[in-house]
């Protein structure tokens, strides 16, 4: 009996343990799990390389999302991460996140355009569109300070000004990116997903940004 | 050197004739509030209706001297407009209207043919994808009057319908009719009104 108990507050205690993993893992299956479960009016009419192309465009830039969120998670510190890995090492996935990330919105871009006919959404009824245009440029301008500050000479405090305020505008611009430019996230569950999704990670950063102004420590 | 002067004076005669001829009709200017360029296109069961929303044009037109009026129009096929971006996307795409390499479709009439009771036929050349066609396109003079808001102002209308196969356009290649999802026969109204200076 006593040993049962012992046996299963181990199970129990490794599943805590792999929570970190087991969650945000599903978070990615059921993302990428979108473009097929709630596929959008849009494949229907594509065929041949342009439906490969939209689909993989659709999902590059879930993906992109995702790892923006998490994004902002690691650079953020916030406590659990910061206690079980070391902000050491959420720095560097942050830095090497980033530099991913990016290369995923573009390739996001690219494949929809390519999907698209290169025909780019250059009016105002395409304002999704041209949402997740700006928050390209702003990625990719935050990347590039980023990764060539000290050969710019950019000092530090007002390049870390920037950089948190493209955190803080990049959530909202690329939820609303997602749920205005994909049918998928138009109504039901991945709609109400992404809302409690972007909230949930607004909601984190807050509490991990009130916790260091205390005078706490995110770790 | 008198048979030059001849010919010179009978070209100068001509022309001056011709610039008469075009003097005397009206030039309207298109106003764009109550002017459109409208298609309903059948989709599976239902139909889709939509407009162009981005054009230019001319209307010379007088009544009485039908030889030198004139209709020409230049609508931007990225303009097209069914109320879903997502759709209107798709419309500008090469599957449709290929809005990238050609930005332009134009008709400019050739010919005006009274058919009574202020019908005409408007003959000319419709522009689309690069190949220009004859088409006829049928107006309907609706009146001419002092327009009731604009002193000063004429105002003319016209209407006009016709039915066009698109395949016969090039608009789209014929992949959304075999799989019964886009009809190929575009229903389309002109409806326009054009003011002018008393």
């Amino acid at each position: 009996m006593a040993k049962g108990d012992t046996r299963g507050k181990g199970s129990a205690a490794g599943l805590v343990r792999l929570l970190p993993l087991l969650v945000p893992a599903g978070l990615l299956v059921a993302t990428l799990a979108v473009p097929f479960v709630y596929e959008t009016q849009t494949l229907w009419y594509k065929s041949g390389s342009d439906k490969t192309l939209l689909r993989l465009g659709q999902l590059v830039g879930l993906l992109a999302v995702y790892l923006l969120f998490l994004q902002l998670l690691l650079g953020a510190r916030v406590p659990p991460l910061a206690s079980l890995y070391g902000t050491a090492t959420l720095l560097r996935l942050h830095q090497r996140n980033g530099l991913f990330l990016a290369l995923l919105a573009i390739s996001h871009a690219t494949l929809i355009l390519l999907a698209e006919g290169l025909l780019p959404p250059l009016a105002w009824k395409f304002w999704p569109e041209l949402v997740g245009v700006f928050l390209l440029a702003i990625l990719l301008l935050t990347v590039l300070l980023s990764r060539f500050r000290e050969q710019l000479r950019l000092p530090y405090r007002p390049w870390r000004v920037f950089h948190r305020g493209v955190g803080w505008l990049a959530l909202p611009l690329a939820t609303v990116h997602v749920l205005f430019v994909s049918e998928s996230f138009a109504a039901g569950l991945p709609r109400y997903l992404l809302l409690l999704l972007a909230a949930g990670v607004a909601v984190w950063l807050l509490a991990a940004r009130l916790t260091l102004r205390r005078g706490g420590t995110a770790s | 050197m008198k048979r030059t002067a001849v010919t010179l004076t009978i070209l100068l005669v001509l022309c001056s004739a011709s610039s008469a001829l075009s003097a005397e009709v009206r030039s309207w200017e298109l106003d764009k509030a109550h002017t459109n360029f409208y298609f309903t296109i059948d989709h599976i069961f239902s139909k889709v209706r939509g407009q162009f929303n981005d054009y230019s044009g001319e209307v010379l037109f007088d009544p009485e001297n039908l030889a030198a009026s004139r209709f020409s129009f230049a609508i931007k096929t990225a303009s097209v407009d069914t109320g879903i971006a997502k759709r209107d996307k798709h419309l500008q795409s090469a599957d449709f209207f290929d809005a990238g390499a050609y930005p332009l479709m134009t008709f400019v009439s050739e010919k005006i043919i009274p058919l009574g009771e202020n019908r005409y036929q408007v003959a000319g050349k419709f522009t689309v994808k690069g190949v220009a066609y004859d088409l006829q396109l049928p107006m309907t003079l609706v009146g001419i009057k002092a327009h009731p808001a604009v002193q000063g102002q004429d105002v003319i209308g016209f209407n006009g319908t016709l039915t066009i196969d698109r395949l016969a356009y090039k608009v789209g290649g014929g992949k959304f009719f075999d799989m019964g999802v886009v009809g190929r026969e575009v229903e389309i109204l002109v409806s326009l009104e054009a003011l002018t200076e008393k």
